[in-house]
């Protein structure tokens, strides 16, 4: 090739000799086509890493010495893990953060539901030097909603970890009453690569937990998770709430009888909050559900079991209702058609009331020395004023409350 | 969409496969054109200094590629290896599949296979272009030697993408990773000053392809370092898995 090259003569168009120009073209070609390459991927990135300016980028390209400006373009340019801004997420009563190592005995409520328990622990515990987890006694029903609540650094993650399967307990036991295989894991952030679409992912998801492949339950996960109209999306570019939702349909995608979910609301925005709660909550009695949160109107509203960690130590475990009555306080709010005045002065005389005040101009604010005092006095009281109540309704009477309760810590923490 | 197309994707999708060809037929189709106008290059630069150099034989028109692939391209290759393999690096990711697989060794062999196989095949391209220029310019070179060299380098290369394995299975991240994989393999050729060992150690493959081009060595003079790379790149593929699977998240 080269003795006929060098036949041909020496008349090229760049006065180069023939077998080095059949040298270069190859060359100028690599150069060229890469750095088209760069520039048309440099145009359709959504982002550039350290929020350096597209323009920038372009400079390095087209005018840093062939090929390094290309190439450097490719290792450091273009952000492929960054996703847009967050959605807000709406202001709920969190959890007052507690000391490690106060922490009671468990308190054990009645058990709740009728299915065999899915999961048991014995004794649970993953000590990291005073922090983490200690003697846990975790019992889910089948087919229950279980809300795990706490503060942060309650040990809901360790604990959930380890029922996953990807951390180990320095003592106890974890019984599974089903296969590992049957159990999908969606963690509080959840990653997947930037460049799968959704649907890939959860094709992924599916093939991973030995699935044949099945575009209508593809599909029908996306859906659910209320994603279907961005399937064929690249996931580089979702926000964190469609992050979360994807990670959703990804556990949802293996049709699970166990499925555990930690701080699945916390990326979410409000609307986005109440739909993956409704969905939790459709899922009780046909799915086993472990979800974690320090959300308490989150756990409250969606969870029939919740089990109450603080300290790394698990404080309460049974029916949700049955935690809220047991610390319900003995006070109501009131609210009576036309002037309570009258109604309040009958109310400071009698006995069982220990206070009695105004908490707006027809709304009364009772407290009693004990709930039967109060449940039969208050409509007693009220009768014999002849005035007429709009409504009674206990104060204070949420999760929020029993959980104040129940670990001692000030209200409004 | 299995662990096998998942590679394939992360090859294609992302600038790994681009960038590997490119650094290689880059150093495949300048590296000869270098070699060819060495003097004269030196010759413009030297200030009028007049160096006399004796005409390039076509094995030095692909030494130069060799040199710039194991010092460039090797890091290349550690680093989009270790992309790759260090699939812990990002916690929720390593949630989505540690908690779906169930064996480290369906995560750990793709990603290897794919990681050594796409080096291999981006050494060959680069190799076929310094051929092709080293054809052109020097002269004409034995093609059993140039096959026989490329066998000697893939199998080191592959060895490298095993020791990143190995050093993801360390350290979760991929920076450290691909670090410490390039600390193991600068460390090698150290101790390969021992005259004792020399022919045993892995980076004795990297002059392989000079070598038998040169006629110096016969393919059989690299067996015993060749042994040795794929029993330890299968030890450090092992001991991989086995780290990997013992990790906490």
């Amino acid at each position: 090739m080269r003795d006929s090259l060098l036949a041909a003569g020496a008349s090229g168009p760049l006065s180069l000799p023939p077998h080095l120009l059949a040298a270069l073209v190859p060359l100028l070609v690599l150069v060229v086509a890469l750095d088209v390459y760069c520039l048309i991927d440099l145009a359709r990135a959504p982002a550039m890493r350290w929020g350096v300016p597209k323009f920038v980028w372009v400079i390095v390209i087209l005018f840093i010495s062939a090929p390094i400006g290309a190439l450097a373009y490719l290792f450091l340019g273009r952000d492929r893990s960054r996703h847009p801004p967050a959605p807000a997420v709406p202001a709920s009563p969190a959890l007052p953060a507690s000391p490690p190592g106060q922490a009671g005995q468990p308190v054990l409520g009645p058990a709740a539901a009728d299915g065999l328990p899915v999961v048991t622990t014995t004794g649970l515990t993953r000590d990291y030097g005073g922090t983490g987890l200690f003697d846990v006694d975790l019992l889910v029903p089948a087919g229950s909603v279980y809300g795990l609540a706490g503060p942060n650094g309650a040990g809901k993650t360790t604990l959930l970890s380890i029922l996953a399967g990807v951390r180990r307990a320095d003592r106890g036991t974890v019984n599974l009453a089903i296969s590992r295989r049957r159990i999908a894991v969606c963690p509080d952030v959840p990653e997947f690569d930037g460049w799968l679409t959704a649907c890939e992912v959860v094709d992924l998801a599916r093939s991973l937990m030995g699935q044949a492949p099945d575009e209508s339950a593809v599909t029908a996960s996306l859906a659910t998770a209320g994603l279907a109209d961005m399937a064929a999306k690249r996931v580089g570019g979702f926000s964190r709430g469609m992050i979360q939702r994807l990670g959703l349909a990804c556990a949802l995608a293996g049709d699970p009888e166990l499925l555990i979910l930690d701080e699945p609301t916390s990326a979410l925005d409000p609307a986005g909050r109440a739909e993956l709660l409704g969905l939790v909550a459709a899922m009780r009695g046909r799915r086993t559900v472990i979800f974690s949160s320090h959300i308490l109107a989150d756990v409250q509203r969606v969870a029939d079991q919740v089990g109450i960690l603080r300290g790394g130590r698990l404080l309460y475990q049974g029916q949700t209702r049955d935690l809220i009555d047991t610390y319900l306080k003995p006070s109501w709010l009131v609210r009576i058609a036309g002037d309570a005045g009258p109604v309040a002065a009958a109310m400071s005389g009698e006995p069982w009331v220990t206070r009695v005040e105004p908490a707006g101009s027809d709304v009364l604010r009772v407290d009693a020395t004990s709930l039967a005092a109060g449940e039969r006095g208050i409509p007693a009281v009220i009768a014999a004023c002849g005035a007429r109540q709009v409504s009674c309704e206990p104060a204070a009477a949420d999760l929020e409350s029993a959980f104040l309760a129940l670990t001692g810590a000030p209200a409004g923490a | 969409m299995n662990l096998w197309r998942l590679e394939w994707l992360r090859l294609i999708r992302t600038p790994r496969a681009v960038t590997l060809l490119a650094v290689f037929i880059f150093f495949g189709l300048v590296e000869p054109v270098l070699t060819r106008y060495q003097s004269k290059i030196l010759a413009h630069v030297g200030n009028g200094v007049r160096i006399v150099a004796p005409p390039p034989t076509p094995a030095q028109g692909i030494s130069g590629y060799i040199g710039e692939i194991t010092g460039i391209g090797l890091i290349v290759v550690v680093v989009i290896a270790a992309g790759a393999l260090s699939f812990d690096a990002r916690h929720g990711l390593a949630i989505f599949l540690r908690t779906r697989v169930t064996s480290i060794w369906r995560l750990v062999m793709p990603r290897y296979t794919a990681s050594a196989a796409a080096t291999a095949a981006a050494y060959l391209v680069g190799m076929l272009a310094a051929w092709y220029e080293t054809d052109l310019l020097i002269g004409s070179l034995p093609a059993g030697a140039v096959f026989a060299g490329y066998l000697c380098a893939a199998v080191y290369l592959a060895f490298s993408v095993a020791v990143t394995a190995l050093a993801a299975s360390l350290v979760r991240s991929t920076l450290a990773s691909t670090g410490i994989a390039l600390a193991i393999l600068l460390v090698i050729p150290i101790a390969g000053t021992f005259r004792a060992v020399h022919d045993w150690l892995p980076s004795t493959l990297v002059g392989a392809p000079v070598e038998l081009l040169e006629g110096t060595h016969r393919l059989v003079h690299y067996l015993p370092a060749f042994a040795v790379a794929v029993a330890v790149s299968l030890g450090a593929l092992a001991i991989a898995v086995q780290r990997l699977a013992a990790r906490e998240l």
